[in-house]
């Protein structure tokens, strides 16, 4: 039978793991992301500013992802 | 962080209202209302400064909808408008001091956004507005295209979209605000002479981003509701 105090720091390590795991995707997202504006950059120089606005919204979107595993890191470990 | 709740009980149930989110929020519409008045108060032909500037902005929405949702979009503008206006504005009042200010039982006047009621609140709002264009675009065939085991799955596939994209909406806005000011607070926590400038800075290009990515997801959804299937 297990404590609270235990399960409260079982928590926090699972909050750990839940943004890192979190991070890696939205990593990969950001990467992807940054190589196919620079491909089409390097292809087509005269479409930089719109490619950028379009990478933006990309590059928000796949951060998002991180953000919902942060939202269930700061649920485990009750910052809100 | 810490929300100034305020219980009160209306025939046997308890509800209990986050002061300072509803205060902050009508600071935000506070703002955005005077800047409409005093607007559209001097209308000239020969534009002033204030005119040429918010004339760019509707300017903006208009092209930007002419790009995501070609084709017969202007009756949308008034309510995409008013979603990235309020929070682009209710974003950003979040990099104010106002935050000295201290309220009682640990509120703070902060950005409204970092409340998941205001998010939830508008993403429910996108969510009706979207499916309502659908019933009158489409009539019932918004919901099933057609009578076959292939509708039928699509059928179920829509709706529980209906489900996550408010979802993910209001996560994806609150998250966004509430992960900058917890970052502001750690950088506060390591060293607060420096730190935290940078983080305030890059947390006002979230803002921008955050207004422009929901107004856009709104556009989208509003598009695929209301336009045809069949190409």
């Amino acid at each position: 039978m297990a404590d609270v105090t235990t399960i409260s720091e079982f928590a926090k390590l699972g909050a750990g793991i839940a943004i890192g795991f979190g991070a890696i995707g939205a990593g990969l997202g950001i990467g992807f992301a940054t190589k196919g504006l620079m491909d089409g950059v390097a292809r087509q120089p005269e479409v930089a500013g719109k490619a950028f606005g379009f990478f933006l919204l990309g590059a928000a979107l796949s951060e998002a992802c991180a953000l919902y595993a942060f939202v269930i890191a700061a649920k485990l470990v009750g910052l809100f | 962080m810490e929300h100034w709740i305020y219980t009160f009980n209306i025939a046997g149930h308890s509800i209990s209202v986050n002061l300072d989110t509803i205060f902050t929020m009508w600071f935000a519409m506070l703002v955005l209302i005077i800047f409409a008045l005093i607007v559209t108060s001097r209308i000239s032909v020969v534009p002033t400064k204030l005119q040429a500037a918010s004339e760019k902005i509707i300017e903006f929405f208009w092209s930007t909808m002419d790009t995501m949702m070609p084709g017969k979009n202007r009756q949308h503008v008034p309510f995409v408008a008013s979603l990235f206006l309020f929070i682009l504005t209710a974003n950003l009042m979040g990099q104010l001091p106002l935050r000295i200010i201290h309220l009682k039982n640990g509120g703070e006047l902060a950005s409204p956004t970092n409340d998941i009621n205001l998010t939830a609140a508008l993403a429910i709002l996108v969510l009706i507005y979207y499916v309502a264009v659908g019933l009158k675009a489409k009539k019932f065939k918004f919901f099933i295209h057609e009578f076959s085991f292939q509708g039928i799955i699509m059928f179920l596939v829509e709706l529980l979209e209906m489900f996550t994209r408010p979802l993910s909406l209001a996560i994806r806005l609150f998250a966004n605000i509430f992960a900058g000011e917890v970052l502001i607070a750690i950088c506060l926590g390591i060293s607060a002479k420096f730190l935290p400038l940078p983080v305030m800075f890059f947390e006002l290009i979230v803002a921008f981003i955050q207004a422009t990515v929901f107004m856009m997801l709104t556009i989208a959804y509003v598009s695929s509701a209301a336009g045809s299937e069949e190409h």
